[in-house]
């Protein structure tokens, strides 16, 4: 096995190997469970280094295992797409990994909950790496199985209910998905994510066929993108640790749902194709509806995790948005909030933790004054929501940006309304909060408030938002710097929209 | 001048202040607020124009200083060093420290607006000069300053919205958004393109929001009242100022000829001017007649503009004489708000601030004369601008400010000595809609009892029922009932299948 075939694996084995030895650690080793979590976390980023550079360089990163008889093998490839979810995953887990070791101290079944942990992003990275589409759903699955014992982790009556919810949700997205999956192999004879997709070629295909074939696919994938009517799991979910609300917004459940949008619309049907079928005008419609409808039930929650969770419901569907739209400049958009919504909304739910670990704070009724008791997480926060709002020069700025140019440019001018209602939504929704916290008197005490001597909350809660806010900030005002998101975005765009 | 000595002085004009906010950095500076101006001093003393491009920095921004940002930069470190002066609490007690923080942030941003060289920078400077100005108008303010903020941040959010679409018109008609490229590319664009005329349009409206241009000045008032004096100084010469400075540069003047627009914006000028007057001089406290005189000053600008675009010759001459004009402004407000101190007894200089109240009055009362004698073109032009709008209505706008500048100097006389009672909102407190509703039923009732139905019959029940239908609550009580139903993942997977196969049908 030479060095290209083995690094996707390596990469894998880097989160799988010691998760699997997590497992049996007993819970009193926890020097020994943090040096594996941090090890892990620390050379899946090396490695993952390694393959940006070599994508960047054209290296193929291919390995492929025979999976079942008739030509059906297991396919991990590395190329440009994938390479940014990787990124993001990696990225974010690093980071996530020191929240959730700050976060889970002294608390129980820690051994159970980082083993999952590492299943969840062994997973993540598996889905990103997926070659075709079966590989893809295997992946989608083990991480529907590593998630839910996460979301139920606190064993409360309420954790149990919505791990019950997410479970049948996505169980049954996943059979949705089989079924669309298998149904497109008896049309297309492949599973394989190809450029331009693998459709593309089929003049003389069923085009009613393949129009339903796309409808299962997207919604077996649009219950982890939280696509309305498919979106309810999410806000249930938000009762797991922040840690685990971090995971499922940002790094690892919704995005693995866009990203297999990005892949069906990209890498499956090809924008061409799909777009002459007419099912992305549809998708589209659906996506801008997504981004009001969650927006506008962000606006009503009082607790701030719910309304964080609805926010992503209607923040995740910009990504099915700048694919939907069918264009270079959209696309672009799309892509780069995959990466963008990750380290903006992982900020905002760190400070969500942190309010609640230190004060005590849940909800935003509570919030009077924290900006002065917990500065620098409100500063995080602040970050993070003008982010959200789409204020320059944030990564939320870039992302509208693009997708309203793109639209523009594909002749979609209603996108541009859709956009403007929901900037104005995510104020609505975010500005209070900031008002409160920063300018409203603090209350005498804090419903259940903990002391860290003179620093605000523990360091390992108080140093991922402030990492994760500076590269909300880093992402955006350095947008056209070298290998930042958005020129990895346009680098995947230029590949895929080349003549 | 050496190309890194240039980089480092033009970024650390918006950098130093943006550093300087952090409260660990100036614990230990004296007068951090006044240090932070030091690179723009410096950047003064430079005498040659230039400039840098960042092409890391968002889509390729760049700083630069000419001869019109030059002013407008040194008008900035006067009024700056003035508020920053007076940010210090009579008694000697310590700032706040989140006021110090907004002030040093504003700074930064407005700083960096003025030397941006291109469209996305001005934007993202000037966006965040908003909530930078929110933070100043409302930190350690009761709550008439909380709802100036309020009221503020909202407008400011909008105008955001609007020159966001603008700033996508002109991305979408040109690559290159620096300003002469970008006017350039807009004005070949025009003929043909109603883009064009959209952009223009969105333009106006977001920063007329910013400016606070009648008939979407409810912001202004607000904040002229409820901002502590160090605060109200800087309203005429930054959040105004910019946004000004933003038509002048968004627009491409001088390249475009919009008579039909141009035309209709001298009309609107014309309205602020004589609206700004009449209701100004109703007023009874000194700060929110000063409101309404910078509106009037503002309408000077706005005919101005409309004659710009109206006659290009006029549009390119106003791209020259603008930041005149925009310094003049910013220091009026800054001398005026500086003699209102006086009544306010917020401090015990009153040389100062009655020289202040002096020029104040004299630059308020011969703001349209200086204005005909600063914006007049050199080298064509002379014979429209002497027949255009401005230039004969002149002495009349003198009466307006004339009249303004007297009822200043009145108010101010009378509560002088006296005590400062709370001050009260201009809308009182309560929702849009009750105003609203109030406003129609009396317009109803007043065009009824002359007996004329120039309105339709409004019913003040039914926009109240209208209203209803906009609380939150009733949305709350549906949209809840539907996401409980969803929450059965049988009847939500249901439905977009449904949905899906109902599209695949259509489509086959």
């Amino acid at each position: 096995m030479t060095w290209d075939s083995s690094l996707l694996l390596l990469i894998l084995a880097t989160s799988l190997v010691p998760g699997l030895v997590i497992f049996f650690l007993p819970e009193e080793r926890v020097s020994l469970r943090t040096t594996l979590n941090m090890a892990g976390a620390v050379v899946k980023l090396v490695l993952v280094g390694v393959m940006i550079w070599g994508v960047f360089h054209g290296q193929q990163y291919e390995t492929r295992l025979p999976l079942l008889p008739g030509g059906l093998d297991l396919v991990l490839h590395a190329d440009a797409e994938s390479v940014l979810f990787v990124t993001l995953s990696t990225v974010l887990w690093l980071v996530t990994t020191v929240y959730a070791i700050g976060y889970l101290e002294g608390s129980h079944h820690r051994s159970r909950f980082f083993g999952f942990f590492s299943l969840c992003v062994t997973a993540t990275v598996g889905v990103a790496l997926a070659g075709n589409l079966i590989t893809f759903l295997l992946f989608y699955e083990l991480l529907t199985l590593s998630t839910y014992p996460l979301i139920v982790h606190r064993e409360t009556e309420e954790a149990r209910q919505a791990g019950r919810i997410y479970l049948r949700y996505t169980i049954a997205g996943g059979a949705v998905l089989l079924v669309g999956t298998v149904w497109l192999y008896d049309v297309a004879g492949s599973f394989d994510f190809t450029h331009r997709g693998v459709l593309a070629g089929l003049d003389d295909a069923d085009r009613a066929a393949l129009t339903a074939i796309f409808v299962l696919l997207i919604a077996g994938l649009g219950v982890k993108a939280a696509l309305i009517p498919l979106h309810g799991w999410l806000p249930r979910a938000m009762v797991a640790p922040a840690p685990v609300s971090a995971l499922l917004h940002a790094v690892a459940v919704v995005k693995a749902g866009a990203f297999g949008i990005v892949r069906v619309v990209n890498d499956v049907y090809g924008v061409e194709f799909a777009a002459s079928l007419g099912v992305t005008g549809p998708l589209a419609v659906l996506a801008a509806a997504t981004i009001i409808y969650g927006s506008l039930r962000a606006l009503f929650q009082d607790s701030l995790k719910r309304r964080l969770a609805y926010s992503t419901v209607s923040q995740v569907s910009y990504i099915v948005l700048g694919i939907a739209i069918v264009g270079p400049i959209a696309t672009i958009g799309g892509l780069v909030h995959l990466v963008h919504q990750g380290v903006m909304k992982i900020t905002l739910f760190f400070c969500a933790g942190n309010l609640a670990e230190t004060l005590g704070v849940h909800n935003i009724s509570d919030m009077n004054g924290v900006g002065k008791r917990m500065p620098w997480t409100m500063a995080a926060f602040t970050i993070g929501a003008l982010g959200m709002i789409g204020v320059p020069p944030l990564a939320g700025f870039i992302t509208k940006w693009y997708l309203g140019l793109g639209a523009l440019d594909a002749g979609q001018d209603w996108v541009i309304l859709v956009l403007a209602g929901s900037s104005l939504l995510n104020a609505a929704y975010f500005l209070p909060i900031l008002y409160v916290a920063w300018f409203k008197a603090p209350p005498d005490a804090w419903p259940a408030e903990r002391y860290w001597g003179r620093r605000e909350t523990a360091w390992a809660l108080l140093a991922p938002p402030a990492v994760t806010a500076l590269l909300t900030l880093a992402v955006g005002l350095l947008a056209s710097a070298p290998f930042s998101p958005l020129q990895w975005a346009r680098f995947i765009t230029t590949q895929e929209y080349a003549p | 001048m050496n190309a890194y000595l240039s980089a480092l002085l033009l970024l650390s004009v918006p950098g130093l202040p943006l550093l300087l906010a952090f409260p660990a950095l100036r614990s230990r500076l004296p007068r951090p607020c006044h240090l932070a101006l030091l690179p723009a001093v410096i950047l003064l003393a430079v005498p040659a124009a230039f400039s840098i491009e960042v092409p890391w920095l968002l889509f390729g921004s760049g700083l630069g200083i000419d001869a019109a940002s030059r002013w407008l930069l040194a008008m900035s470190v006067v009024l700056w060093a003035v508020a920053a002066t007076l940010l210090q609490a009579p008694s000697g007690q310590a700032v706040d420290k989140r006021l110090t923080v907004f002030f040093l942030l504003t700074m930064a941003t407005h700083l960096g607006a003025i030397l941006a060289t291109d469209l996305v920078g001005f934007f993202a400077f000037a966006a965040l000069l908003g909530y930078g100005f929110y933070g100043l108008l409302v930190a350690a303010g009761d709550e008439t300053a909380r709802r100036a903020g309020r009221v503020y941040l909202v407008f400011m959010v909008v105008a955001d919205l609007v020159l966001f679409e603008a700033l996508l018109i002109a991305a979408a008609t040109t690559g290159d958004l620096h300003f002469e490229a970008a006017h350039h590319a807009l004005a070949l664009s025009q003929e043909g393109a109603p883009a064009s005329l959209w952009y223009v349009s969105m333009v106006l409206v977001g920063f007329a929001l910013k400016v606070g241009i009648w008939p979407l000045h409810f912001w202004l008032p607000l904040a002229f009242r409820a901002a502590r004096p160090a605060v109200a100084l800087l309203l005429g010469g930054v959040p105004v100022a910019i946004a000004l400075l933003g038509i002048v540069r968004f627009l491409p003047l001088g390249e475009i000829t919009l008579p039909d627009l141009g035309a209709g914006i001298q009309w609107l000028g014309l309205t602020a001017a004589i609206y700004g007057t009449v209701v100004g001089l109703m007023q009874s406290h000194p700060r929110t007649l000063l409101a309404y005189a910078t509106m009037v000053v503002t309408s000077l600008f706005i005919t101005l503009l409309g004659s710009g675009l109206e006659w290009p010759l006029l549009g390119a001459a106003l791209q020259g004489t603008a930041p005149l004009f925009i310094m003049t402004l910013g220091f009026t407000v800054a001398a005026l708000v500086a003699g209102s101190m006086l009544a306010d007894k917020v401090t015990t200089q009153s040389a100062l601030l009655v020289t202040a109240r002096r020029v104040g009055v004299l630059l308020l009362a011969l703001s349209p004369l200086m204005t005909v004698i600063l914006t007049r073109p050199s080298g064509g032009g002379e014979r429209l601008f002497a027949e255009s709008g401005l230039v004969a209505l002149w002495p009349w706008w003198m009466l307006c400010t004339v009249l303004l500048a007297f009822r200043w100097l009145y108010l101010l006389l009378r509560r002088q000595g006296e005590t400062m009672s709370a001050p009260a909102s201009m809308i009182p407190p309560g929702d849009f809609w009750p105003i609203l509703e109030r406003w129609f039923s009396q317009s109803n009732h007043w065009f009824m009892s002359m007996g004329l139905q120039l309105l339709p019959r409004w019913r003040s029940s039914g926009l109240a029922a209208a209203g209803r239908l906009l609380q939150v609550r009733v949305w709350q009580k549906a949209l809840d009932a539907g996401e409980r139903a969803l929450q059965g993942w049988s009847l939500a997977v249901a439905l977009l299948l449904l949905l899906g196969l109902a599209i695949a049908l259509l489509s086959a």
